[in-house]
């Protein structure tokens, strides 16, 4: 039994690492038909920076999002900008995956050169400390991660429902040429909705580095169970994304009881066949990008 | 037309011209007698690729190897000289180079490559020329596996084998002292299951329970609900058949549970410099075992880390000693026999002397089984006063064996 509520209690918890870290990849997707391969590579190098922030400073790796998080923003805008939109409409889902499997493969090759392979991991005081629930223990930094994430999946959510930005950037979604004619400036738009996925990534990559060790090439783990994630959730629904990533990081969390890790890491890959077999456009999201 | 014909034909003569001469060296190679001209020794290592970083550290012990040797005294009165190539990590590439290295160059003896990936095919073309065949790497058990009457391992121990001084040890205790149950998390793959299986082997005939037994994919990144089972099974002894970031993963998430193991053992991670950087003040205690440590005061071990620190700067690793270790083989049967040529009557009497001797090597004493196994065990270090510490076997010891691990 306390096996049960443990494994119950560390499954949402990654459930809602999960969610947090898969936001931005739907999000790109909703605004621009972009398969964003990349973004598990800005997570890495969020979690370097936050790294490399802590080891320099001494400070807490929380602070590193003050300057991370516009840093990405930036950096998403100017990509979009300067890279994604000369891709040509018509092939841009394909040539998208092209575009950012280079970008993932010049960060990775970056990342090697400047820090070198060496795997490298936050030295926190209190990374090994947890609080009791209940007979279960609850992780401070798997706690921390969590608020994060909802935290910033909360704000997303207000960003998107609340602000004219929001409205404009569902309206981008929802209908670009309907945008248009109303006066919005679905470019510019597009580049912020970009840029705010690729926000989301330094507040994953922070959140990421509080307990796990990282290394250049650890990107390849992270995105295969992240496309899964978001197809499972519906392509451009963030809640979608949040709600899949939520049940399949419980699922894996307790079929490890069973099964063991390396069969109850295939729930991913099956829970992505079973919803291209059944329901193509996701589980949660609905008709694509129609709804927030 | 022509011209492509008369080049073609050029070309032609030019390559039997080569294959010629290369047919005569190799002719007077095997007719050369002791004292004429230098040794030469056919090495074949993955300098780019996959392999390349512990290539070039086998690189680094072979070419260190060679030039101690020559500054005293060479090989049987001759100086060594190594021929080495560069097979870029491919399994097709390595035995192409050795059977280029033995019929083309007519070299007089061959090292091995690194990996069992290379190992293996290089050992079949040695093999097919009657070569004496000693490797650097290649612990799993299908190198032992295959047939080979030539191959050596130059290194203490298979990955079976890496734990048994801490079997023995435990053994040794008073039974109601011994742990009675035992976990076991291993990733999938055959040098780090071998390892914490060669234990787990171990402490099952001692009667010690397995309460966990997780294997996991190489690619695992999530350690809470491996560390969870461990956890609440409460077990006296936790093992950890690992490589570096699982490891580390591993032991902050069973720190956040609470679990605090009587003993605890992880393969490799524990004697990476960055282990303690990750971990911070909690390593007390944790035991890891390891192939070669510069401290260790084997015979010939400090005079080779005295004279690799001086070319180098800094002490050799495992990559290098193991490639030193081969030299130190090869060089003990090749003075023993009193011949170094590639015919076969000379390298069979060097694999039968390798059989029958035990030769004393930076890595310690070294004798084989049949296959070519190394029939000792990886040394034991212990996290003593913060700083890693061998710990057994007794006369190796630098500090005492701590029992009962303190809390992390």
């Amino acid at each position: 039994m306390s096996l049960f509520f443990q494994s119950l209690v560390l499954g949402v918890l990654l459930g809602g690492l999960y969610a947090l870290l898969a936001a931005g990849l739907t999000l790109y997707f909703g605004v621009m038909r972009v398969v964003m391969i990349a973004h598990s590579a800005f997570l890495i190098l969020a979690a370097y920076l936050a790294w490399f922030f802590t080891t320099e400073t001494g400070l807490d790796p929380l602070l590193s999002l003050v300057v991370t998080v516009p840093l990405f923003f930036v950096t998403g805008v100017l990509m979009q900008r300067l890279l994604i939109s000369r891709l040509r409409p018509a092939t841009l889902t394909m040539m998208s995956v092209l575009l950012t499997f280079s970008v993932a493969l010049v960060i990775e090759g970056m990342l090697g050169f400047v820090f070198s392979g060496t795997q490298r991991r936050i030295r926190l005081p209190y990374s090994g400390d947890s609080i009791d629930l209940f007979g279960a223990n609850i992780a401070v930094v798997k706690l921390i991660a969590f608020a994060l994430a909802a935290v910033s999946l909360g704000a997303l959510f207000l960003i998107l429902k609340k602000t004219q930005f929001g409205q404009a950037l569902r309206a981008t979604i929802q209908h670009p040429d309907a945008a248009r004619l109303i006066g919005i400036n679905t470019d510019r738009i597009a580049g912020y909705g970009f840029g705010l996925g690729l926000s989301t990534a330094a507040i994953g990559g922070t959140a990421l580095a509080l307990d796990s060790t990282i290394y250049p090439s650890l990107h390849w783990h992270w995105i295969g169970p992240l496309m899964a994630i978001i197809v499972v959730g519906g392509l451009g629904s963030i809640p979608g994304a949040a709600i899949a990533a939520m049940l399949l990081g419980l699922g894996q969390s307790l079929l490890q009881i069973p099964l063991g890790t390396t069969w109850a890491q295939t729930l991913f890959y099956v829970a992505l066949f079973a919803t291209l077999m059944v329901r193509p456009q996701g589980f949660f999201g609905g008709r694509l990008a129609q709804r927030f | 037309m022509k011209v492509t014909t008369h080049h073609r034909l050029g070309a032609l003569a030019l390559a039997s011209c080569l294959t010629l001469s290369g047919c005569m060296s190799s002719g007077s190679g095997s007719e050369g007698e002791a004292g004429d001209g230098p040794i030469t020794i056919g090495i074949s290592l993955p300098l780019t690729g996959d392999f390349s970083e512990p290539g070039k550290g086998v690189q680094r012990g072979y070419e260190a190897w060679a030039d101690y040797v020559n500054d005293n005294g060479g090989l049987l009165g001759r100086d060594v000289e190594l021929t080495i190539l560069d097979d870029q990590s491919n399994a097709d590439r390595v035995a192409s180079d050795y059977e280029k290295l033995i019929n083309q160059d007519g070299v007089d003896l061959v090292f091995g490559p690194f990996s069992t990936r290379l190992v293996v095919p290089a050992a079949q073309v040695a093999k097919d020329y009657g070569f004496l065949f000693v490797e650097p790497a290649g612990a799993a058990e299908e190198v032992f596996t295959q047939g080979f009457d030539n191959l050596f391992y130059a290194a203490p121990a298979v990955a079976d084998d890496h734990y048994n001084y801490l079997a023995d040890a435990i053994e040794a205790l008073p039974e109601a002292e011994r742990p009675k149950t035992a976990a076991y998390a291993a990733m999938d793959d055959p040098f780090a299951m071998g390892t914490a299986y060669g234990l787990k082997t171990r402490l099952e005939a001692m009667g010690v329970e397995t309460v966990v037994d997780e294997v996991y994919p190489p690619n695992t990144t999530d350690f809470g609900s491996i560390a969870a089972k461990i956890a609440d099974s409460r077990a006296d002894v936790v093992v950890g058949g690992t490589q570096y970031q699982d490891a580390v993963n591993m032991i902050v998430s069973l720190r956040q549970l609470g679990y605090q193991p009587k003993m605890a053992a992880f393969s490799t991670a524990p004697t990476n410099p960055e282990f303690p950087e990750a971990i911070g003040d909690e390593t007390e205690g944790i035991l890891s075992p390891t192939g070669y440590t510069p401290e260790a005061d084997y015979p010939t071990n400090p005079e080779f880390v005295e004279y690799y620190t001086e070319a180098h700067g800094t002490a050799p690793g495992e990559d290098e000693a193991n490639a030193w270790t081969t030299g130190q083989v090869v060089a003990a049967a090749v003075e023993a026999v009193g011949c170094a040529d590639p015919d076969p009557e000379c390298q069979g009497q060097l694999i039968d002397w390798l059989r029958e001797n035990e030769v004393d090597t930076v890595v310690g004493p070294l004798s084989w089984d049949a296959e070519g196994r190394p029939e000792g065990a990886h040394l034991i270090q212990q996290y003593v006063d913060g700083e890693i510490r061998i710990v057994l076997p007794e006369e190796a010891k630098e500090a005492d064996l701590i029992l009962e691990k303190p809390t992390w």
